[in-house]
């Protein structure tokens, strides 16, 4: 039973989620929208339960046992007790039950965002472009053929994506969008149809019940 | 001398590192503008924008995170700037949750601009009379097929907590039928959603904002007419701010196009150093021949 169930249950959603798409009848519609509509949202629901549960236990585990870093799983949920007080009775730019500003000085929910969230996001994605540089330049190597064709590609890419070469090469940027209109939409596509062709065989199997590999590998 | 060749090769990574950070730095410091010129699909975009009838709305959904923000948050205030200078109905949703915060900013910076501008209540941007922000619904697929629907359904509260309902704007806005394009802007693939079930379920119009590395992805969606029109990168939101102040006379802080100096100087740097790194290989491999 515990693996039948998920099997049914995968058999029947799957079937029931894909039948709206093929089936315009009134009842198919609407069963789909009751589905989703209040359904899928509880469903969601757990899934917040779950992830917040997780994210408690699994830090406060680091912490008892003291692992690895177990020091910043305080931040972690130090952080995430008073953010979610202060988004929970704030507001959403302090306009809540909860003060959320002393003398001119505000720490709503969207300042906390804006201020902190935003830039600490930022600097992390930032950090990529340094590895891009050290990577290219090492990797981006005219070896052979194909490595030459891959860099004189990123060449114009390179230069195409930054308003100094319409001044420089007035037609580059022109060439450029071709580059992404034609040979990269020709590779795009067939790749696109192979993934598609995947994804249905895949997810054929796992709802007739064949692959049963997110089971957790129960044979 | 072949000491130095070498070193050419094998460049140590903090050189590359902080000459990067100089070239990205100071470009921010001493700022150069270079006027970018509009690519077709930016235009495309542009055009079937700045024709939306009276009687539709302008949906944008803030599908990116804080990390993509300098990237893509200059397409939502651009958009925004545009649909708010010709009166259009906006309404903004998010598909992920961190795109709550960056919406509001958004709407916050754009209708400020205008309303500080305002002389009577009509000139003024005012949420639910000329914008909504329904907020956030999960999981996906609900907001994205539900809205063809009955959005006030899907949203039956804004992201302030009014009844969706109730709003004079929503009086005109039922579902995708009074949507003349929805842009998602994402730094993953959430616009790809919106095409395969927006799009081809209810033949919506599906316009896209994107990170430059994620933009070739689209192009193949671009020419069957599935997307309308796109911005990639911050290129594409220099653009956009170009054709905005150009057409229609709207001035504000144009982010993206104050960025593409540090861009401009960034690339270079790198074509630099893949051509030395290029100089030092040839050499050395010729020399071991």
């Amino acid at each position: 039973m515990k693996i039948r169930l998920p099997l049914i249950l995968v058999l029947v959603t799957g079937i029931v989620g894909a039948l709206p798409f093929i089936i315009p009848h009134g009842i198919a519609q609407s069963f789909d929208n009751e589905f989703r509509n209040s359904i899928l949202r509880i469903i969601a629901a757990f899934s917040l339960v779950l992830g917040v549960g997780s994210i408690v236990r699994h830090h406060t585990y680091k912490i008892k046992w003291k692992r690895e870093n177990w020091q910043y799983s305080w931040i972690l949920l130090i952080s995430l007790v008073i953010t979610s007080i202060i988004g929970l009775f704030g507001g959403i730019e302090g306009t809540g039950a909860l003060p959320t500003s002393v003398r001119g000085f505000s720490f709503d929910i969207q300042t906390i965002f804006v201020y902190m969230a935003i830039p600490l996001g930022a600097t992390m994605f930032a950090m990529l472009s340094f590895f891009m540089a050290s990577a290219a330049y090492r990797a981006f190597r005219a070896r052979n053929f194909e490595a030459t064709l891959l860099l004189i590609a990123a060449f114009i890419m390179m230069l195409g994506s930054v308003p100094l070469s319409s001044y420089i090469f007035p037609r580059l940027p022109g060439f450029a969008e071709w580059i992404l209109t034609v040979p990269n939409t020709a590779a795009k596509r067939g790749m696109g149809f192979g993934i598609a062709l995947g994804s249905l065989a895949t997810s054929l199997k796992i709802i007739l019940g064949i692959e049963r590999g997110w089971l957790g590998g129960t044979k | 001398m072949k000491n130095s060749w070498e070193k050419l090769a094998k460049l140590d990574r903090r050189v590359i590192y902080f000459l990067l950070l100089l070239v990205v730095v100071v470009p921010i410091i001493f700022p150069f503008r270079l006027k970018p010129k509009a690519m077709p699909p930016v235009e495309k975009l542009f055009n079937h924008i700045d024709t939306i009838p009276d009687d539709k709305c302008l949906v944008i959904s803030v599908d990116y995170t804080p990390d993509t923000e300098p990237e893509l948050h200059p397409m939502a205030i651009a958009l925004l700037r545009h649909a708010f200078a010709q009166r259009k109905k906006v309404g903004v949703l998010c598909i992920s949750l961190l795109g709550l915060g960056l919406a509001q900013d958004a709407l916050a910076t754009v209708s400020e601009e205008f309303n500080s501008r305002a002389q009577t209540n009509a000139d003024s941007i005012i949420s639910g009379r000329d914008f909504v922000f329904w907020g956030w619904q999960t999981p996906p697929l609900v907001p994205i097929l539900g809205m063809g629907e009955n959005i006030a359904k899907v949203f039956p509260l804004d992201y302030y907590g009014n009844r969706t309902d109730t709003l004079p704007i929503m009086q005109k806005i039922k579902n995708y039928n009074d949507v003349a394009i929805l842009v998602s802007i994402a730094g993953s693939a959430v616009p790809f959603w919106y095409i395969t079930y927006a799009q081809t379920s209810f033949g919506v119009k599906i316009g896209a904002g994107s990170t430059a590395v994620q933009a070739a992805d689209f192009y193949p969606y671009l020419n069957s007419g599935q997307v309308t029109g796109m911005m990639s990168g911050m290129k594409g939101g220099a653009e956009y701010e170009q054709l905005v102040e150009e057409r229609l006379g709207v001035y504000g802080r144009r982010r993206a196009t104050d960025a593409m100096s540090s861009q401009t100087a960034a690339h270079i740097w790198i074509m630099i150093t893949i051509i030395i790194g290029n100089i030092g290989y040839f050499v050395m491999r010729r020399r071991k021949k």
